[in-house]
């Protein structure tokens, strides 16, 4: 592993189960890894399959232990509006949001949730820098609603927070890697569209 | 695509946690693997059991972690080096094995992972099973991330073999559930075949024997505790100072990054423990004499600082000793809670509070409860459990819950889980609640479950005469753990064909007169036959049992979608739904939601096309668009 002296990279993916989180978190660790440069990440769920809040951790460079700091993310990747705003407590002055223009409903009856208005004047009255993007529309576009996920990482990539460790090419490679050629067509074509979005 | 532990000896690989233990395991040419799945453990079998049959070895589900663990002692005293992994709790169901272990000792290695989960994200508790080693005399190893955790696997091998011993690994959920680079070693060829060479002095544990394996024990246990000084894993480091800083398995990455934010990684001493179980007494007394002031960070109990502090007092080393003073006793740690205590004990201002931003809510944050997925057969049985009880008139109905997909009962709107206590635990509470209360008792299990604790709880009530329903809710795989095969799939963990061991084979088989099996995607049926099933119990005064058949939906809908076979549809008809919410708030399936008018619509990404909505929709506005097919149909059984 190559050492970066004091170098760290924290980014951490929020959720719902079942919107492809994890696989997120193995995506950008592999890379890393594959630049040879030491990535932890982390998961926190409960116990089911589905539904849940899900937030995965995902730490770069000099880090020991896998779990993020509150307040030490250099970005938020929300895929659900409710799940970013739970989350905020990662966030310091400097951290970058790159969120997905959706809520999901908890499955509770009767449940009232706050609307989507609502959630984005919370994340803008935090002051802090943010990007929204419709994911769903982009993942269709390249084929499958299920590539919201890679949707969102392409537009992370484009922040430049990653810029020392990996590029949209090295992202595409790993893709490959990981996955089937028909599925990583689909998927590197989300997150190219992610990325000029 | 070739499983990545399986990527060539050299190169760096992303891997779990559980992955690295797994390739530990075959990197020290573990021969025999065994486990019941049990989250956070279960990938360390599952693993396994995807390479099974490229490498050569035996990896089974077992029923229960009880007999995983008896499996694998089995292999060992055959002298193949064999694994069992479980989950923490999952310890108390093999404890009563584990301790003779020790007594008897192995002759190939015999390393027990056990899966602890600090701030129970999917357990009923969070016992901390380092205890286990203290209790057994046993050795408890842990360490801090992936790669470490590959080559305490290792080291785990070679001690248990050496000392002819069993040897614990304490994982915990960050550990198993991490993710970090592991660099891959060369695999041994690995022995599958050994040789039971008896030995009635060693391996036969009557009183008189035991006696004398007790003796033994104890001198073996001397002997370890001196080699546990030389483990490499132990580290320690003086830069000089007059505080030490203990730690042990993934406090140690906790320290050494709250260090860095406070700026202090090299104006403290640390020690890093890895043999948490036994210390290594010297190398402790060695660190303590060198300081005037410690702090041990450990997860959960205090079982390293007390071993500090009884160290400290036995050689009179006059030193100040901190530990859950500072550091929580419950829940899980991070670096937030490890730089408070560092803090303290430095007295220093912690860093991390001062660095907020302005966050305005002006509503709280809705909570997100786990939920049963679209098309679970579960919440089917569960509304027909409700309307059932409603037709009955039965206002108050005792719902004996268990561990599974189906503890989600327990939310709103169902509420049929009344006790959830442990694997098994549902008939075995109903056995007493039976005979002290006057409500209908109803004791519900999933089919793994059934397997894994709950047949001598059904025996035990047909031969108590106790009044209860049991139900079975069996959707053909063990569903929450992520899909792992048991005794009724006529699969085993490897992939090959078995015999299907069927619950009401067994049911019958045990002597219960009243058994039916349902498909609880026939509502009105459905509701019949419980209603029929409660009135036997409450007439003939004997247990009944339900089985309840309808496989996974999640499992369904990954298995239609890889084969092309399409769902059925249905769509409302806004003529016809009169806004009731019965589909959204009674059924409160995520794949339906109220429009601004509270009429339903239904999400066709979401969807998997179960019909249960269909079925209760009092206005019948829930329509087909798409019939099931003959071969989604039997797709859905799964027989």
């Amino acid at each position: 592993m190559e050492e970066r002296l004091n170098m760290e990279k924290n980014i951490i993916l929020v959720g719902v189960g079942g919107q492809g989180l994890i696989t997120l978190g193995r995506i950008l660790g592999t890379t890393a890894i594959n630049k040879g440069i030491k990535a932890l990440t982390a998961e926190t769920h409960g116990m089911a399959q589905r539904g849940g809040s899900v937030t995965v951790h995902v730490r770069i460079g000099d880090v020991e232990s896998p779990l993020i700091p509150m307040r030490r993310a250099d970005a938020i990747l929300g895929l659900e509006l409710i799940e970013t705003v739970r989350n905020l407590t990662y966030a310091n002055k400097k951290t970058i949001l790159i969120l997905n223009n959706r809520v999901i409903k908890p499955q509770i009856p009767k449940i009232k949730i706050p609307e989507t208005e609502k959630l984005i004047k919370i994340i803008k009255e935090t002051g802090l820098q943010f990007k929204l993007i419709d994911a769903l529309k982009l993942a269709i576009e390249a084929g499958s609603e299920i590539t919201q996920n890679v949707v969102m990482l392409g537009a992370l990539i484009k922040t430049n927070i990653l810029k020392d460790i990996m590029n949209l090419k090295d992202v595409e490679e790993t893709i490959k890697m990981m996955f089937p050629h028909r599925i990583a067509e689909i998927n590197i074509k989300a997150l190219k569209l992610g990325f000029e979005a | 695509m070739l499983h990545p532990i399986l990527s060539p000896p050299g190169s760096t690989v992303l891997l779990m946690g559980n992955e690295a233990i797994a390739r530990g395991s075959i990197e020290a040419g573990v021969g025999f693997a065994s486990a019941y799945p049990g989250t956070p453990s279960t990938e360390i079998i599952e693993t396994l059991s995807k390479i099974a049959n490229h490498i050569g070895i035996h990896v089974e589900w077992s029923t229960n972690e009880k007999v995983a663990f008896e499996a694998a002692y089995g292999a060992a005293i055959s002298g193949v080096r064999s694994l069992v992994a479980m989950k923490h709790v999952g310890m108390n169901v093999a404890a009563d094995a584990l301790m003779s272990s020790a007594y008897t000792g192995v002759e190939g290695g015999f390393v027990i992972v056990t899966a602890d989960d600090p701030n129970m994200w999917s357990s009923q508790n969070e016992q901390d099973n380092r205890y286990y080693g203290l209790h057994a005399y046993i050795p408890v190893l842990e360490a801090y991330d992936p790669m470490e955790a590959k080559e305490i696997v290792k080291y785990a091998f070679q001690l248990s073999e050496k000392y002819k011993h069993p040897v614990i690994i304490r994982s915990t959920t960050r550990l198993s559930h991490s993710r970090g680079p592991v660099k891959l070693e060369e695999t041994p060829k690995i022995k599958i075949k050994g040789k039971f060479k008896k030995n009635f002095e060693k391996y036969v544990i009557i009183p008189s024997n035991a006696r004398r394996l007790r003796g033994k024990l104890i001198e073996k246990w001397r002997k370890i505790r001196e080699e546990v000084n030389e483990t490499p894993f132990n580290k320690y480091v003086n830069n000089g100072s007059n505080i030490l800083i203990i730690a042990s398995g993934m406090a140690y990455g906790y320290v050494m990054d709250s260090l860095k934010i406070l700026n202090y990684r090299d104006k403290v001493n640390i020690l890093k423990i890895s043999t948490t179980v036994p210390i290594p007494e010297k190398l402790v007394e060695k660190a303590l004499r060198e300081v005037e002031k410690v702090l041990v960070v450990e997860e959960l109990e205090p079982i390293v600082e007390n071993e500090v502090k009884r160290i400290a007092f036995e050689r009179e080393i006059n030193v100040e000793i901190k530990g859950k003073e500072h550091i929580p006793l419950k829940y899980e740690l991070n670096v937030d809670k490890v730089v408070e205590g560092i803090s303290k004990l430095l007295k220093i201002r912690n860093p991390l509070i001062e660095e907020t931003i302005k966050i305005e809510y002006e509503d709280t944050v809705p909570i997100r409860p786990p939920t049963l997925c679209p098309g679970c057969p579960h919440r089917a049985i569960f509304l027909e459990l409700k309307w059932a009880a409603k037709r009955m008139g039965l206002k108050e109905i005792i719902h004996c819950g268990d561990i599974g997909c189906y503890s989600l009962g327990a939310y709103q709107p169902f509420q049929t889980q009344d006790i959830i206590l442990e694997m098994g635990g549902s008939i075995g509470v109903a056995n007493g609640l039976a005979h002290t209360v006057n409500e209908p008792i109803i004791s519900i299990m999933g089919d793994s479950t059934f397997y894994h604790a709950c047949i001598p709880g059904i025996i035990n009530a047909l031969y108590n005469n106790t009044p209860l329903l049991v139900m079975v809710l069996d959707n053909r795989i063990t569903a929450m753990t992520g899909h792992q095969p048991h005794p009724g799939t006529g699969i085993t963990a490897t992939g090959k064909k078995t015999r299907i061991i069927d619950v009401e084979g067994i049911a019958k088989g045990i002597g219960i007169r009243y058994v039916k099996t349902l498909d609880p995607f026939k509502v009105n049926e459905t509701i019949e036959e419980i209603i029929k099933a409660l009135k036997y119990v409450k007439e003939k005064r004997e247990t009944a049992v339900l089985i309840v058949k309808r496989a996974c939906a999640l499992m369904i809908s990954s298995i239609a979608r890889r084969r092309g076979i399409k769902a059925p549809k249905y769509q409302v008809n806004y003529e016809k739904c009169r806004a009731c919410g019965i589909c959204y708030n009674q059924l409160n399936c995520p794949a339906i939601s109220s429009i601004e008018n509270g009429k339903a619509t239904i999400d066709e990404y979401l969807c998997v096309g179960c019909s249960v909505c269909a079925q209760i929709c009092p206005f019948n506005a829930i329509e087909t668009l798409r019939k099931p097919s003959d071969e989604w149909e039997q797709l859905w059984r799964r027989d």
